[in-house]
C-alpha cells in the first residue's frame, strides 16, 4: 500500500485559502453581532410604506418627505403588489405610515383594527378640508383614519377644437347627451369611446349612471353590500346604459383604455368618460391643451350633478406603528398646502385635497377639476374603492364585461351579481 | 421507424422533409413571441401606438433597454435574486444528493417510502401552504442581526431560501435517486473494499459520477427559483428586498403601461436564465440522455 487510496488531491495553498474563507464567513455574523442593535428609532424616525412606484411620483414623494422635519425611511413596493398584499402587510410588520385610499377601502381595514385613529390630527387640520373630504376619511365608527393628499376627477373628456368645428354644445341633461351622441354618429364619429380590456374603466360609467339616477347614498349602500343588486333601481341603471350602447365604440372589451384614448386623440371618437389620467395619452402642447371635459349630465332633477367621482389618495397609520406620535406629526405635515403643492408640482393629472393649496401652478384641466370638486356635495371613490376588493375584481369586472358583450339579459345578470355578492359579503 | 429505415433512402426523403417542416414550424412558433417582444422593445411607444405592432419601423434604438435598466433598478434586484437563488440551488442540490445517496446506495430502512414521500410532495400545490406559512413565519423570531427590522422569519431572505429548498428538494431527490441507481453497485463495493467510509463513497465515488444530473438539475432549479415571484411577494414586505421578477412591476404605470418598455425589461430579466442554460448546456444534455439510457 504505497499509495493510500482516496488521497485528497488538494494543494496545501488552496486548502489554506478555503480555510481562510471559511473562517471569514463564520466571522461575519460575529462581527455584525459585535455592533450595537439598531434602536427602534427615536421620536423623529418614521417608516413610510409607499405604493408610489411610478418614476415621477416616487421621486416627488421622496422630495416632499425630505422636507419634513422628521427622518423618514421609505419602503416602496410597486402599487400592484402593494394592493394585493395589503392584508398580509398590515398584519405582519407594517411601516408606521402607509399610502392608501379613502372610502370603503379605508373603512374595511379600520374596522379590522389594522389602522390607528387619527381624529386628533383631524381636529388640527379639519379647517383646511371640505366636509366631503372628512366624510371620505371617516370610518364606520365615526372616527377618522385617513388624511387626504390628492385626488383626480372622472368626467366626460372631449376635444375643444372638434366641438368648435362641428358646433357641438356641452350637454347638460340625459336627453341632450343622447342627442349629441346621435349627431356625432351622423357625422361619422364614434360618439362615446370605451376601452374595457382591463375591466375597471367601465365601472366609471356604471357609477355615474347610478349616482345620477339613484343618488350618492344609494351608491355607497349598494357597494357596501347593504342594498340588493337585483332591485329595480339597479336594473334601471343597466337599462339606461343600454340606451348608450348604440353610440359606444363596439368591441370595448378588446380595447385598452389607452387605445380608446388614442381614438379621442385622433378625433375618431367624440367623447370619453374617464379619469383625468387620460391626459397622459395626449402629446404635450397643442393636443394636450385642446383637451377638456364636462361633468356627466343630469338624469334626475333630485340628484342633479351633486356627486363627483374623484378617487382620493392619502395616508393612514398602521395599528402596529412603532412611532405613533412621529407618524401623526408626519400626517400633519402631509396635510399642509405646502406639502401637497410641492408634490403636485410634478403631477399635472391630480389636484391637492387641501382647500388652501395654491392653484396658481395648475393647468386648465386641473383648474377645472378644482371647480368640479369644490362644487360637489359628495365625492365618490370609484366602484372598486367603494366596495370590497374581492367583490370588485371577481364579480364586477366579469359582470360588466358580460354586460357589454350581451346587454339583453339584465335580469339574469343582476341576479347573478346579487347571488355572488351575498356569498362574498357574508364570508 | 425501423420499417422506414430499412427502405431505400429515396422513400425516406418525403418523411424527412415533413419532419423538418414540422420542426421548423414549432421552432418558429416558439421564437416569434420572443422576437416580437424584441422588436417592440426597439421601437418607441408613440410609433407603435400610431402604427400598431405589426408595421415597418421608423426608429430603432436601444433606448428602452437602458431605460428599463435604470428605471426598474435592475442591478439592485438582480443582486437580491442572486442572494436568494444561489444559496437555494446549492443547498437544494447538496441536501438532495445526500438523501438520494442514502436511498439509492445505503439501503436505509424505509428508503423506498421516503422516495415516494418526496415524489408525492411535488404534487402538492405550493399555493395551499401560503397562508399557513405566512402565519408561521410571522411567529418565528430571528435575532436582530439576521433580519432587521422585522426580527422574524417573515420579510427575510432566510425564510424565502428555506421554502425554496424545502419544495425543490423533493424533486431533486426523486431525480438523483433514480440516477444514482444507474451507477453500478460494484463501484461503491470496490471503494468499500478499499476502506472508504460513507462520506468518501458519497463525495469521491457517487458525486463525480452523477455530475451530469447535478448540472441538469442545477440549470432547472436555477430557472425555477429565479423565476419565482410567488414566495418572495407573499413572505416579504420590504420593496428593496424583492427579487428581479418584481422589478418588472415597477415598469408598469399605475394607469398607463408602456408595453415597449416592459418588453425590454422582460428580455433583460429573462437573460440570466438563458445565460445559465448555455453555460450548463453540455451537462444538461448529457444529463438528459444518460438518465434515460437505463430502462
Amino acid at each position: 500500500m504505497a499509495n493510500p487510496p482516496f488521497q485528497i488531491p488538494v494543494a496545501r495553498r488552496s486548502l489554506l485559502r478555503v480555510a481562510t474563507l471559511g473562517a471569514g464567513a463564520l466571522a461575519v455574523p460575529a462581527a455584525v453581532a459585535g455592533c450595537e442593535k439598531p434602536s427602534d428609532g427615536d421620536g423623529d424616525s418614521v417608516t413610510f410604506g409607499s405604493n408610489y412606484s411610478d418614476e415621477v411620483p416616487k421621486q416627488a414623494i421622496a422630495e416632499v418627505l425630505q422636507e419634513s422635519e422628521l427622518n423618514v425611511k421609505i419602503n416602496t413596493v410597486d402599487h400592484n403588489t402593494f394592493q394585493e398584499n395589503i392584508n398580509r402587510y398590515l398584519q405582519a410588520t407594517p411601516d408606521d405610515v402607509f399610502t392608501w385610499f379613502a372610502g370603503f377601502r379605508m373603512q374595511f381595514f379600520a374596522a379590522q383594527h389594522l389602522a390607528t385613529d387619527v381624529s386628533d390630527v383631524w381636529s388640527d387640520i379639519g379647517g383646511s378640508f371640505s366636509d366631503a373630504f372628512k366624510q371620505a376619511s371617516t370610518g364606520q365608527d365615526g372616527k377618522q383614519y385617513f388624511v387626504p393628499f390628492y385626488l383626480y376627477p372622472w368626467a366626460v373628456f372631449y376635444r375643444k377644437s372638434l366641438f368648435q368645428a362641428r358646433g357641438y354644445e356641452i350637454p347638460k341633461t340625459w336627453d341632450e347627451y343622447q342627442a349629441l351622441a346621435a349627431r356625432m354618429q351622423a357625422d361619422g364619429l364614434a360618439p362615446i369611446a370605451m376601452g374595457n380590456k382591463d375591466g375597471w374603466p367601465a365601472m366609471g360609467t356604471f357609477d355615474y349612471l347610478n349616482m345620477r339616477l339613484n343618488g350618492y347614498e344609494f351608491h355607497v349602500d349598494l357597494l357596501a353590500g347593504r342594498e340588493p343588486w337585483d332591485s329595480p333601481k339597479v336594473k334601471q341603471v343597466f337599462g339606461l346604459w343600454t340606451e348608450l350602447l348604440p353610440f359606444t365604440q363596439a368591441g370595448a372589451n378588446g380595447r385598452t383604455w389607452q387605445e380608446a384614448a388614442q381614438s379621442l386623440v385622433a378625433k375618431e371618437a367624440g367623447m370619453y368618460l374617464l379619469g383625468m389620467f387620460v391626459g397622459q395619452q395626449f402629446p404635450e402642447g397643442a393636443d394636450y391643451d385642446d383637451l377638456s371635459y364636462f361633468p356627466f349630465p343630469t338624469i334626475t332633477e333630485a340628484n342633479g350633478q351633486d356627486a363627483v367621482e374623484a378617487p382620493i389618495d392619502g395616508f393612514m397609520i398602521s395599528s402596529k406603528a412603532k412611532n405613533v406620535d412621529g407618524a401623526k406629526r408626519l400626517l400633519r405635515y402631509l396635510a399642509t398646502p405646502e406639502a401637497q403643492n410641492a408634490y403636485l408640482a410634478s403631477d399635472p393629472n391630480n389636484i391637492a385635497c387641501n382647500t388652501e393649496a395654491s392653484t396658481s401652478g395648475y393647468n386648465a384641466l386641473q383648474g377645472k377639476a378644482v371647480e368640479l370638486v369644490s362644487g360637489a356635495k359628495h365625492i365618490s371613490q370609484f366602484l372598486d374603492r367603494d366596495t370590497r376588493p374581492d367583490f370588485a375584481s371577481t364579480v364586477m369586472i366579469p359582470s360588466l364585461q358580460t354586460f357589454l358583450n350581451n346587454p339583453r339579459d339584465i335580469d339574469g345578470l343582476c341576479q347573478q351579481i346579487e347571488a355572488q355578492k351575498k356569498s362574498i359579503f357574508t364570508s | 421507424m425501423t420499417a422506414l429505415a430499412s427502405r431505400p433512402s429515396r422513400r425516406r426523403r418525403p418523411a424527412r422533409i415533413v419532419l423538418h417542416i414540422f420542426l421548423w414550424a414549432i421552432a418558429v412558433g416558439w421564437l416569434v413571441p420572443l422576437l416580437l417582444a424584441l422588436y417592440a422593445a426597439l421601437r418607441p411607444y408613440a410609433e407603435t401606438a400610431e402604427l400598431g405592432y405589426f408595421s415597418w419601423p421608423r426608429d430603432l434604438s436601444l433606448h428602452y433597454f437602458s431605460e428599463a435598466w435604470r428605471r426598474g433598478g435592475l442591478p439592485k434586484y438582480y443582486r437580491n435574486t442572486m442572494v436568494i437563488t444561489v444559496p437555494a440551488v446549492l443547498t437544494t442540490l447538496f441536501f438532495s444528493s445526500f438523501v438520494a445517496f442514502l436511498i439509492a446506495r445505503r439501503r436505509v430502512p424505509g428508503g423506498k417510502f421516503l422516495l415516494v414521500l418526496f415524489a408525492a410532495g411535488n404534487l402538492l400545490p405550493q399555493q395551499v401552504l401560503a397562508t399557513p406559512l405566512y402565519v408561521l413565519y410571522k411567529e418565528i423570531p430571528l435575532p436582530w442581526w439576521m433580519n432587521w427590522p422585522s426580527e422574524s422569519l417573515f420579510d427575510s431572505y432566510w425564510g424565502v431560501i428555506a421554502i425554496h429548498v424545502a419544495f425543490q428538494t423533493g424533486f431533486c431527490v426523486f431525480v438523483l435517486a433514480n440516477y444514482m441507481n444507474t451507477v453500478p453497485a460494484e463501484l461503491v463495493e470496490a471503494a468499500i473494499v478499499d476502506g472508504a467510509g460513507v462520506w468518501k463513497q458519497y463525495w469521491h465515488v457517487i458525486l463525480p459520477l452523477v455530475r451530469p444530473a447535478l448540472g441538469a438539475l442545477g440549470t432547472l432549479e436555477f430557472a425555477w427559483i429565479y423565476n419565482d415571484f410567488f414566495w418572495a411577494v407573499i413572505l416579504m414586505s420590504t420593496g428593496d428586498k424583492f427579487p428581479v421578477t418584481t422589478a418588472l412591476n415597477n415598469l408598469r404605470g399605475e394607469y398607463f403601461t408602456d408595453y415597449n418598455l416592459l418588453a425590454a425589461g422582460s428580455l433583460l430579466v429573462a437573460f440570466p436564465t438563458v445565460l445559465v442554460f448555455f453555460i450548463l448546456q453540455r451537462q444538461f444534455i448529457a444529463g438528459l440522455t444518460l438518465g434515460s439510457s437505463k430502462g
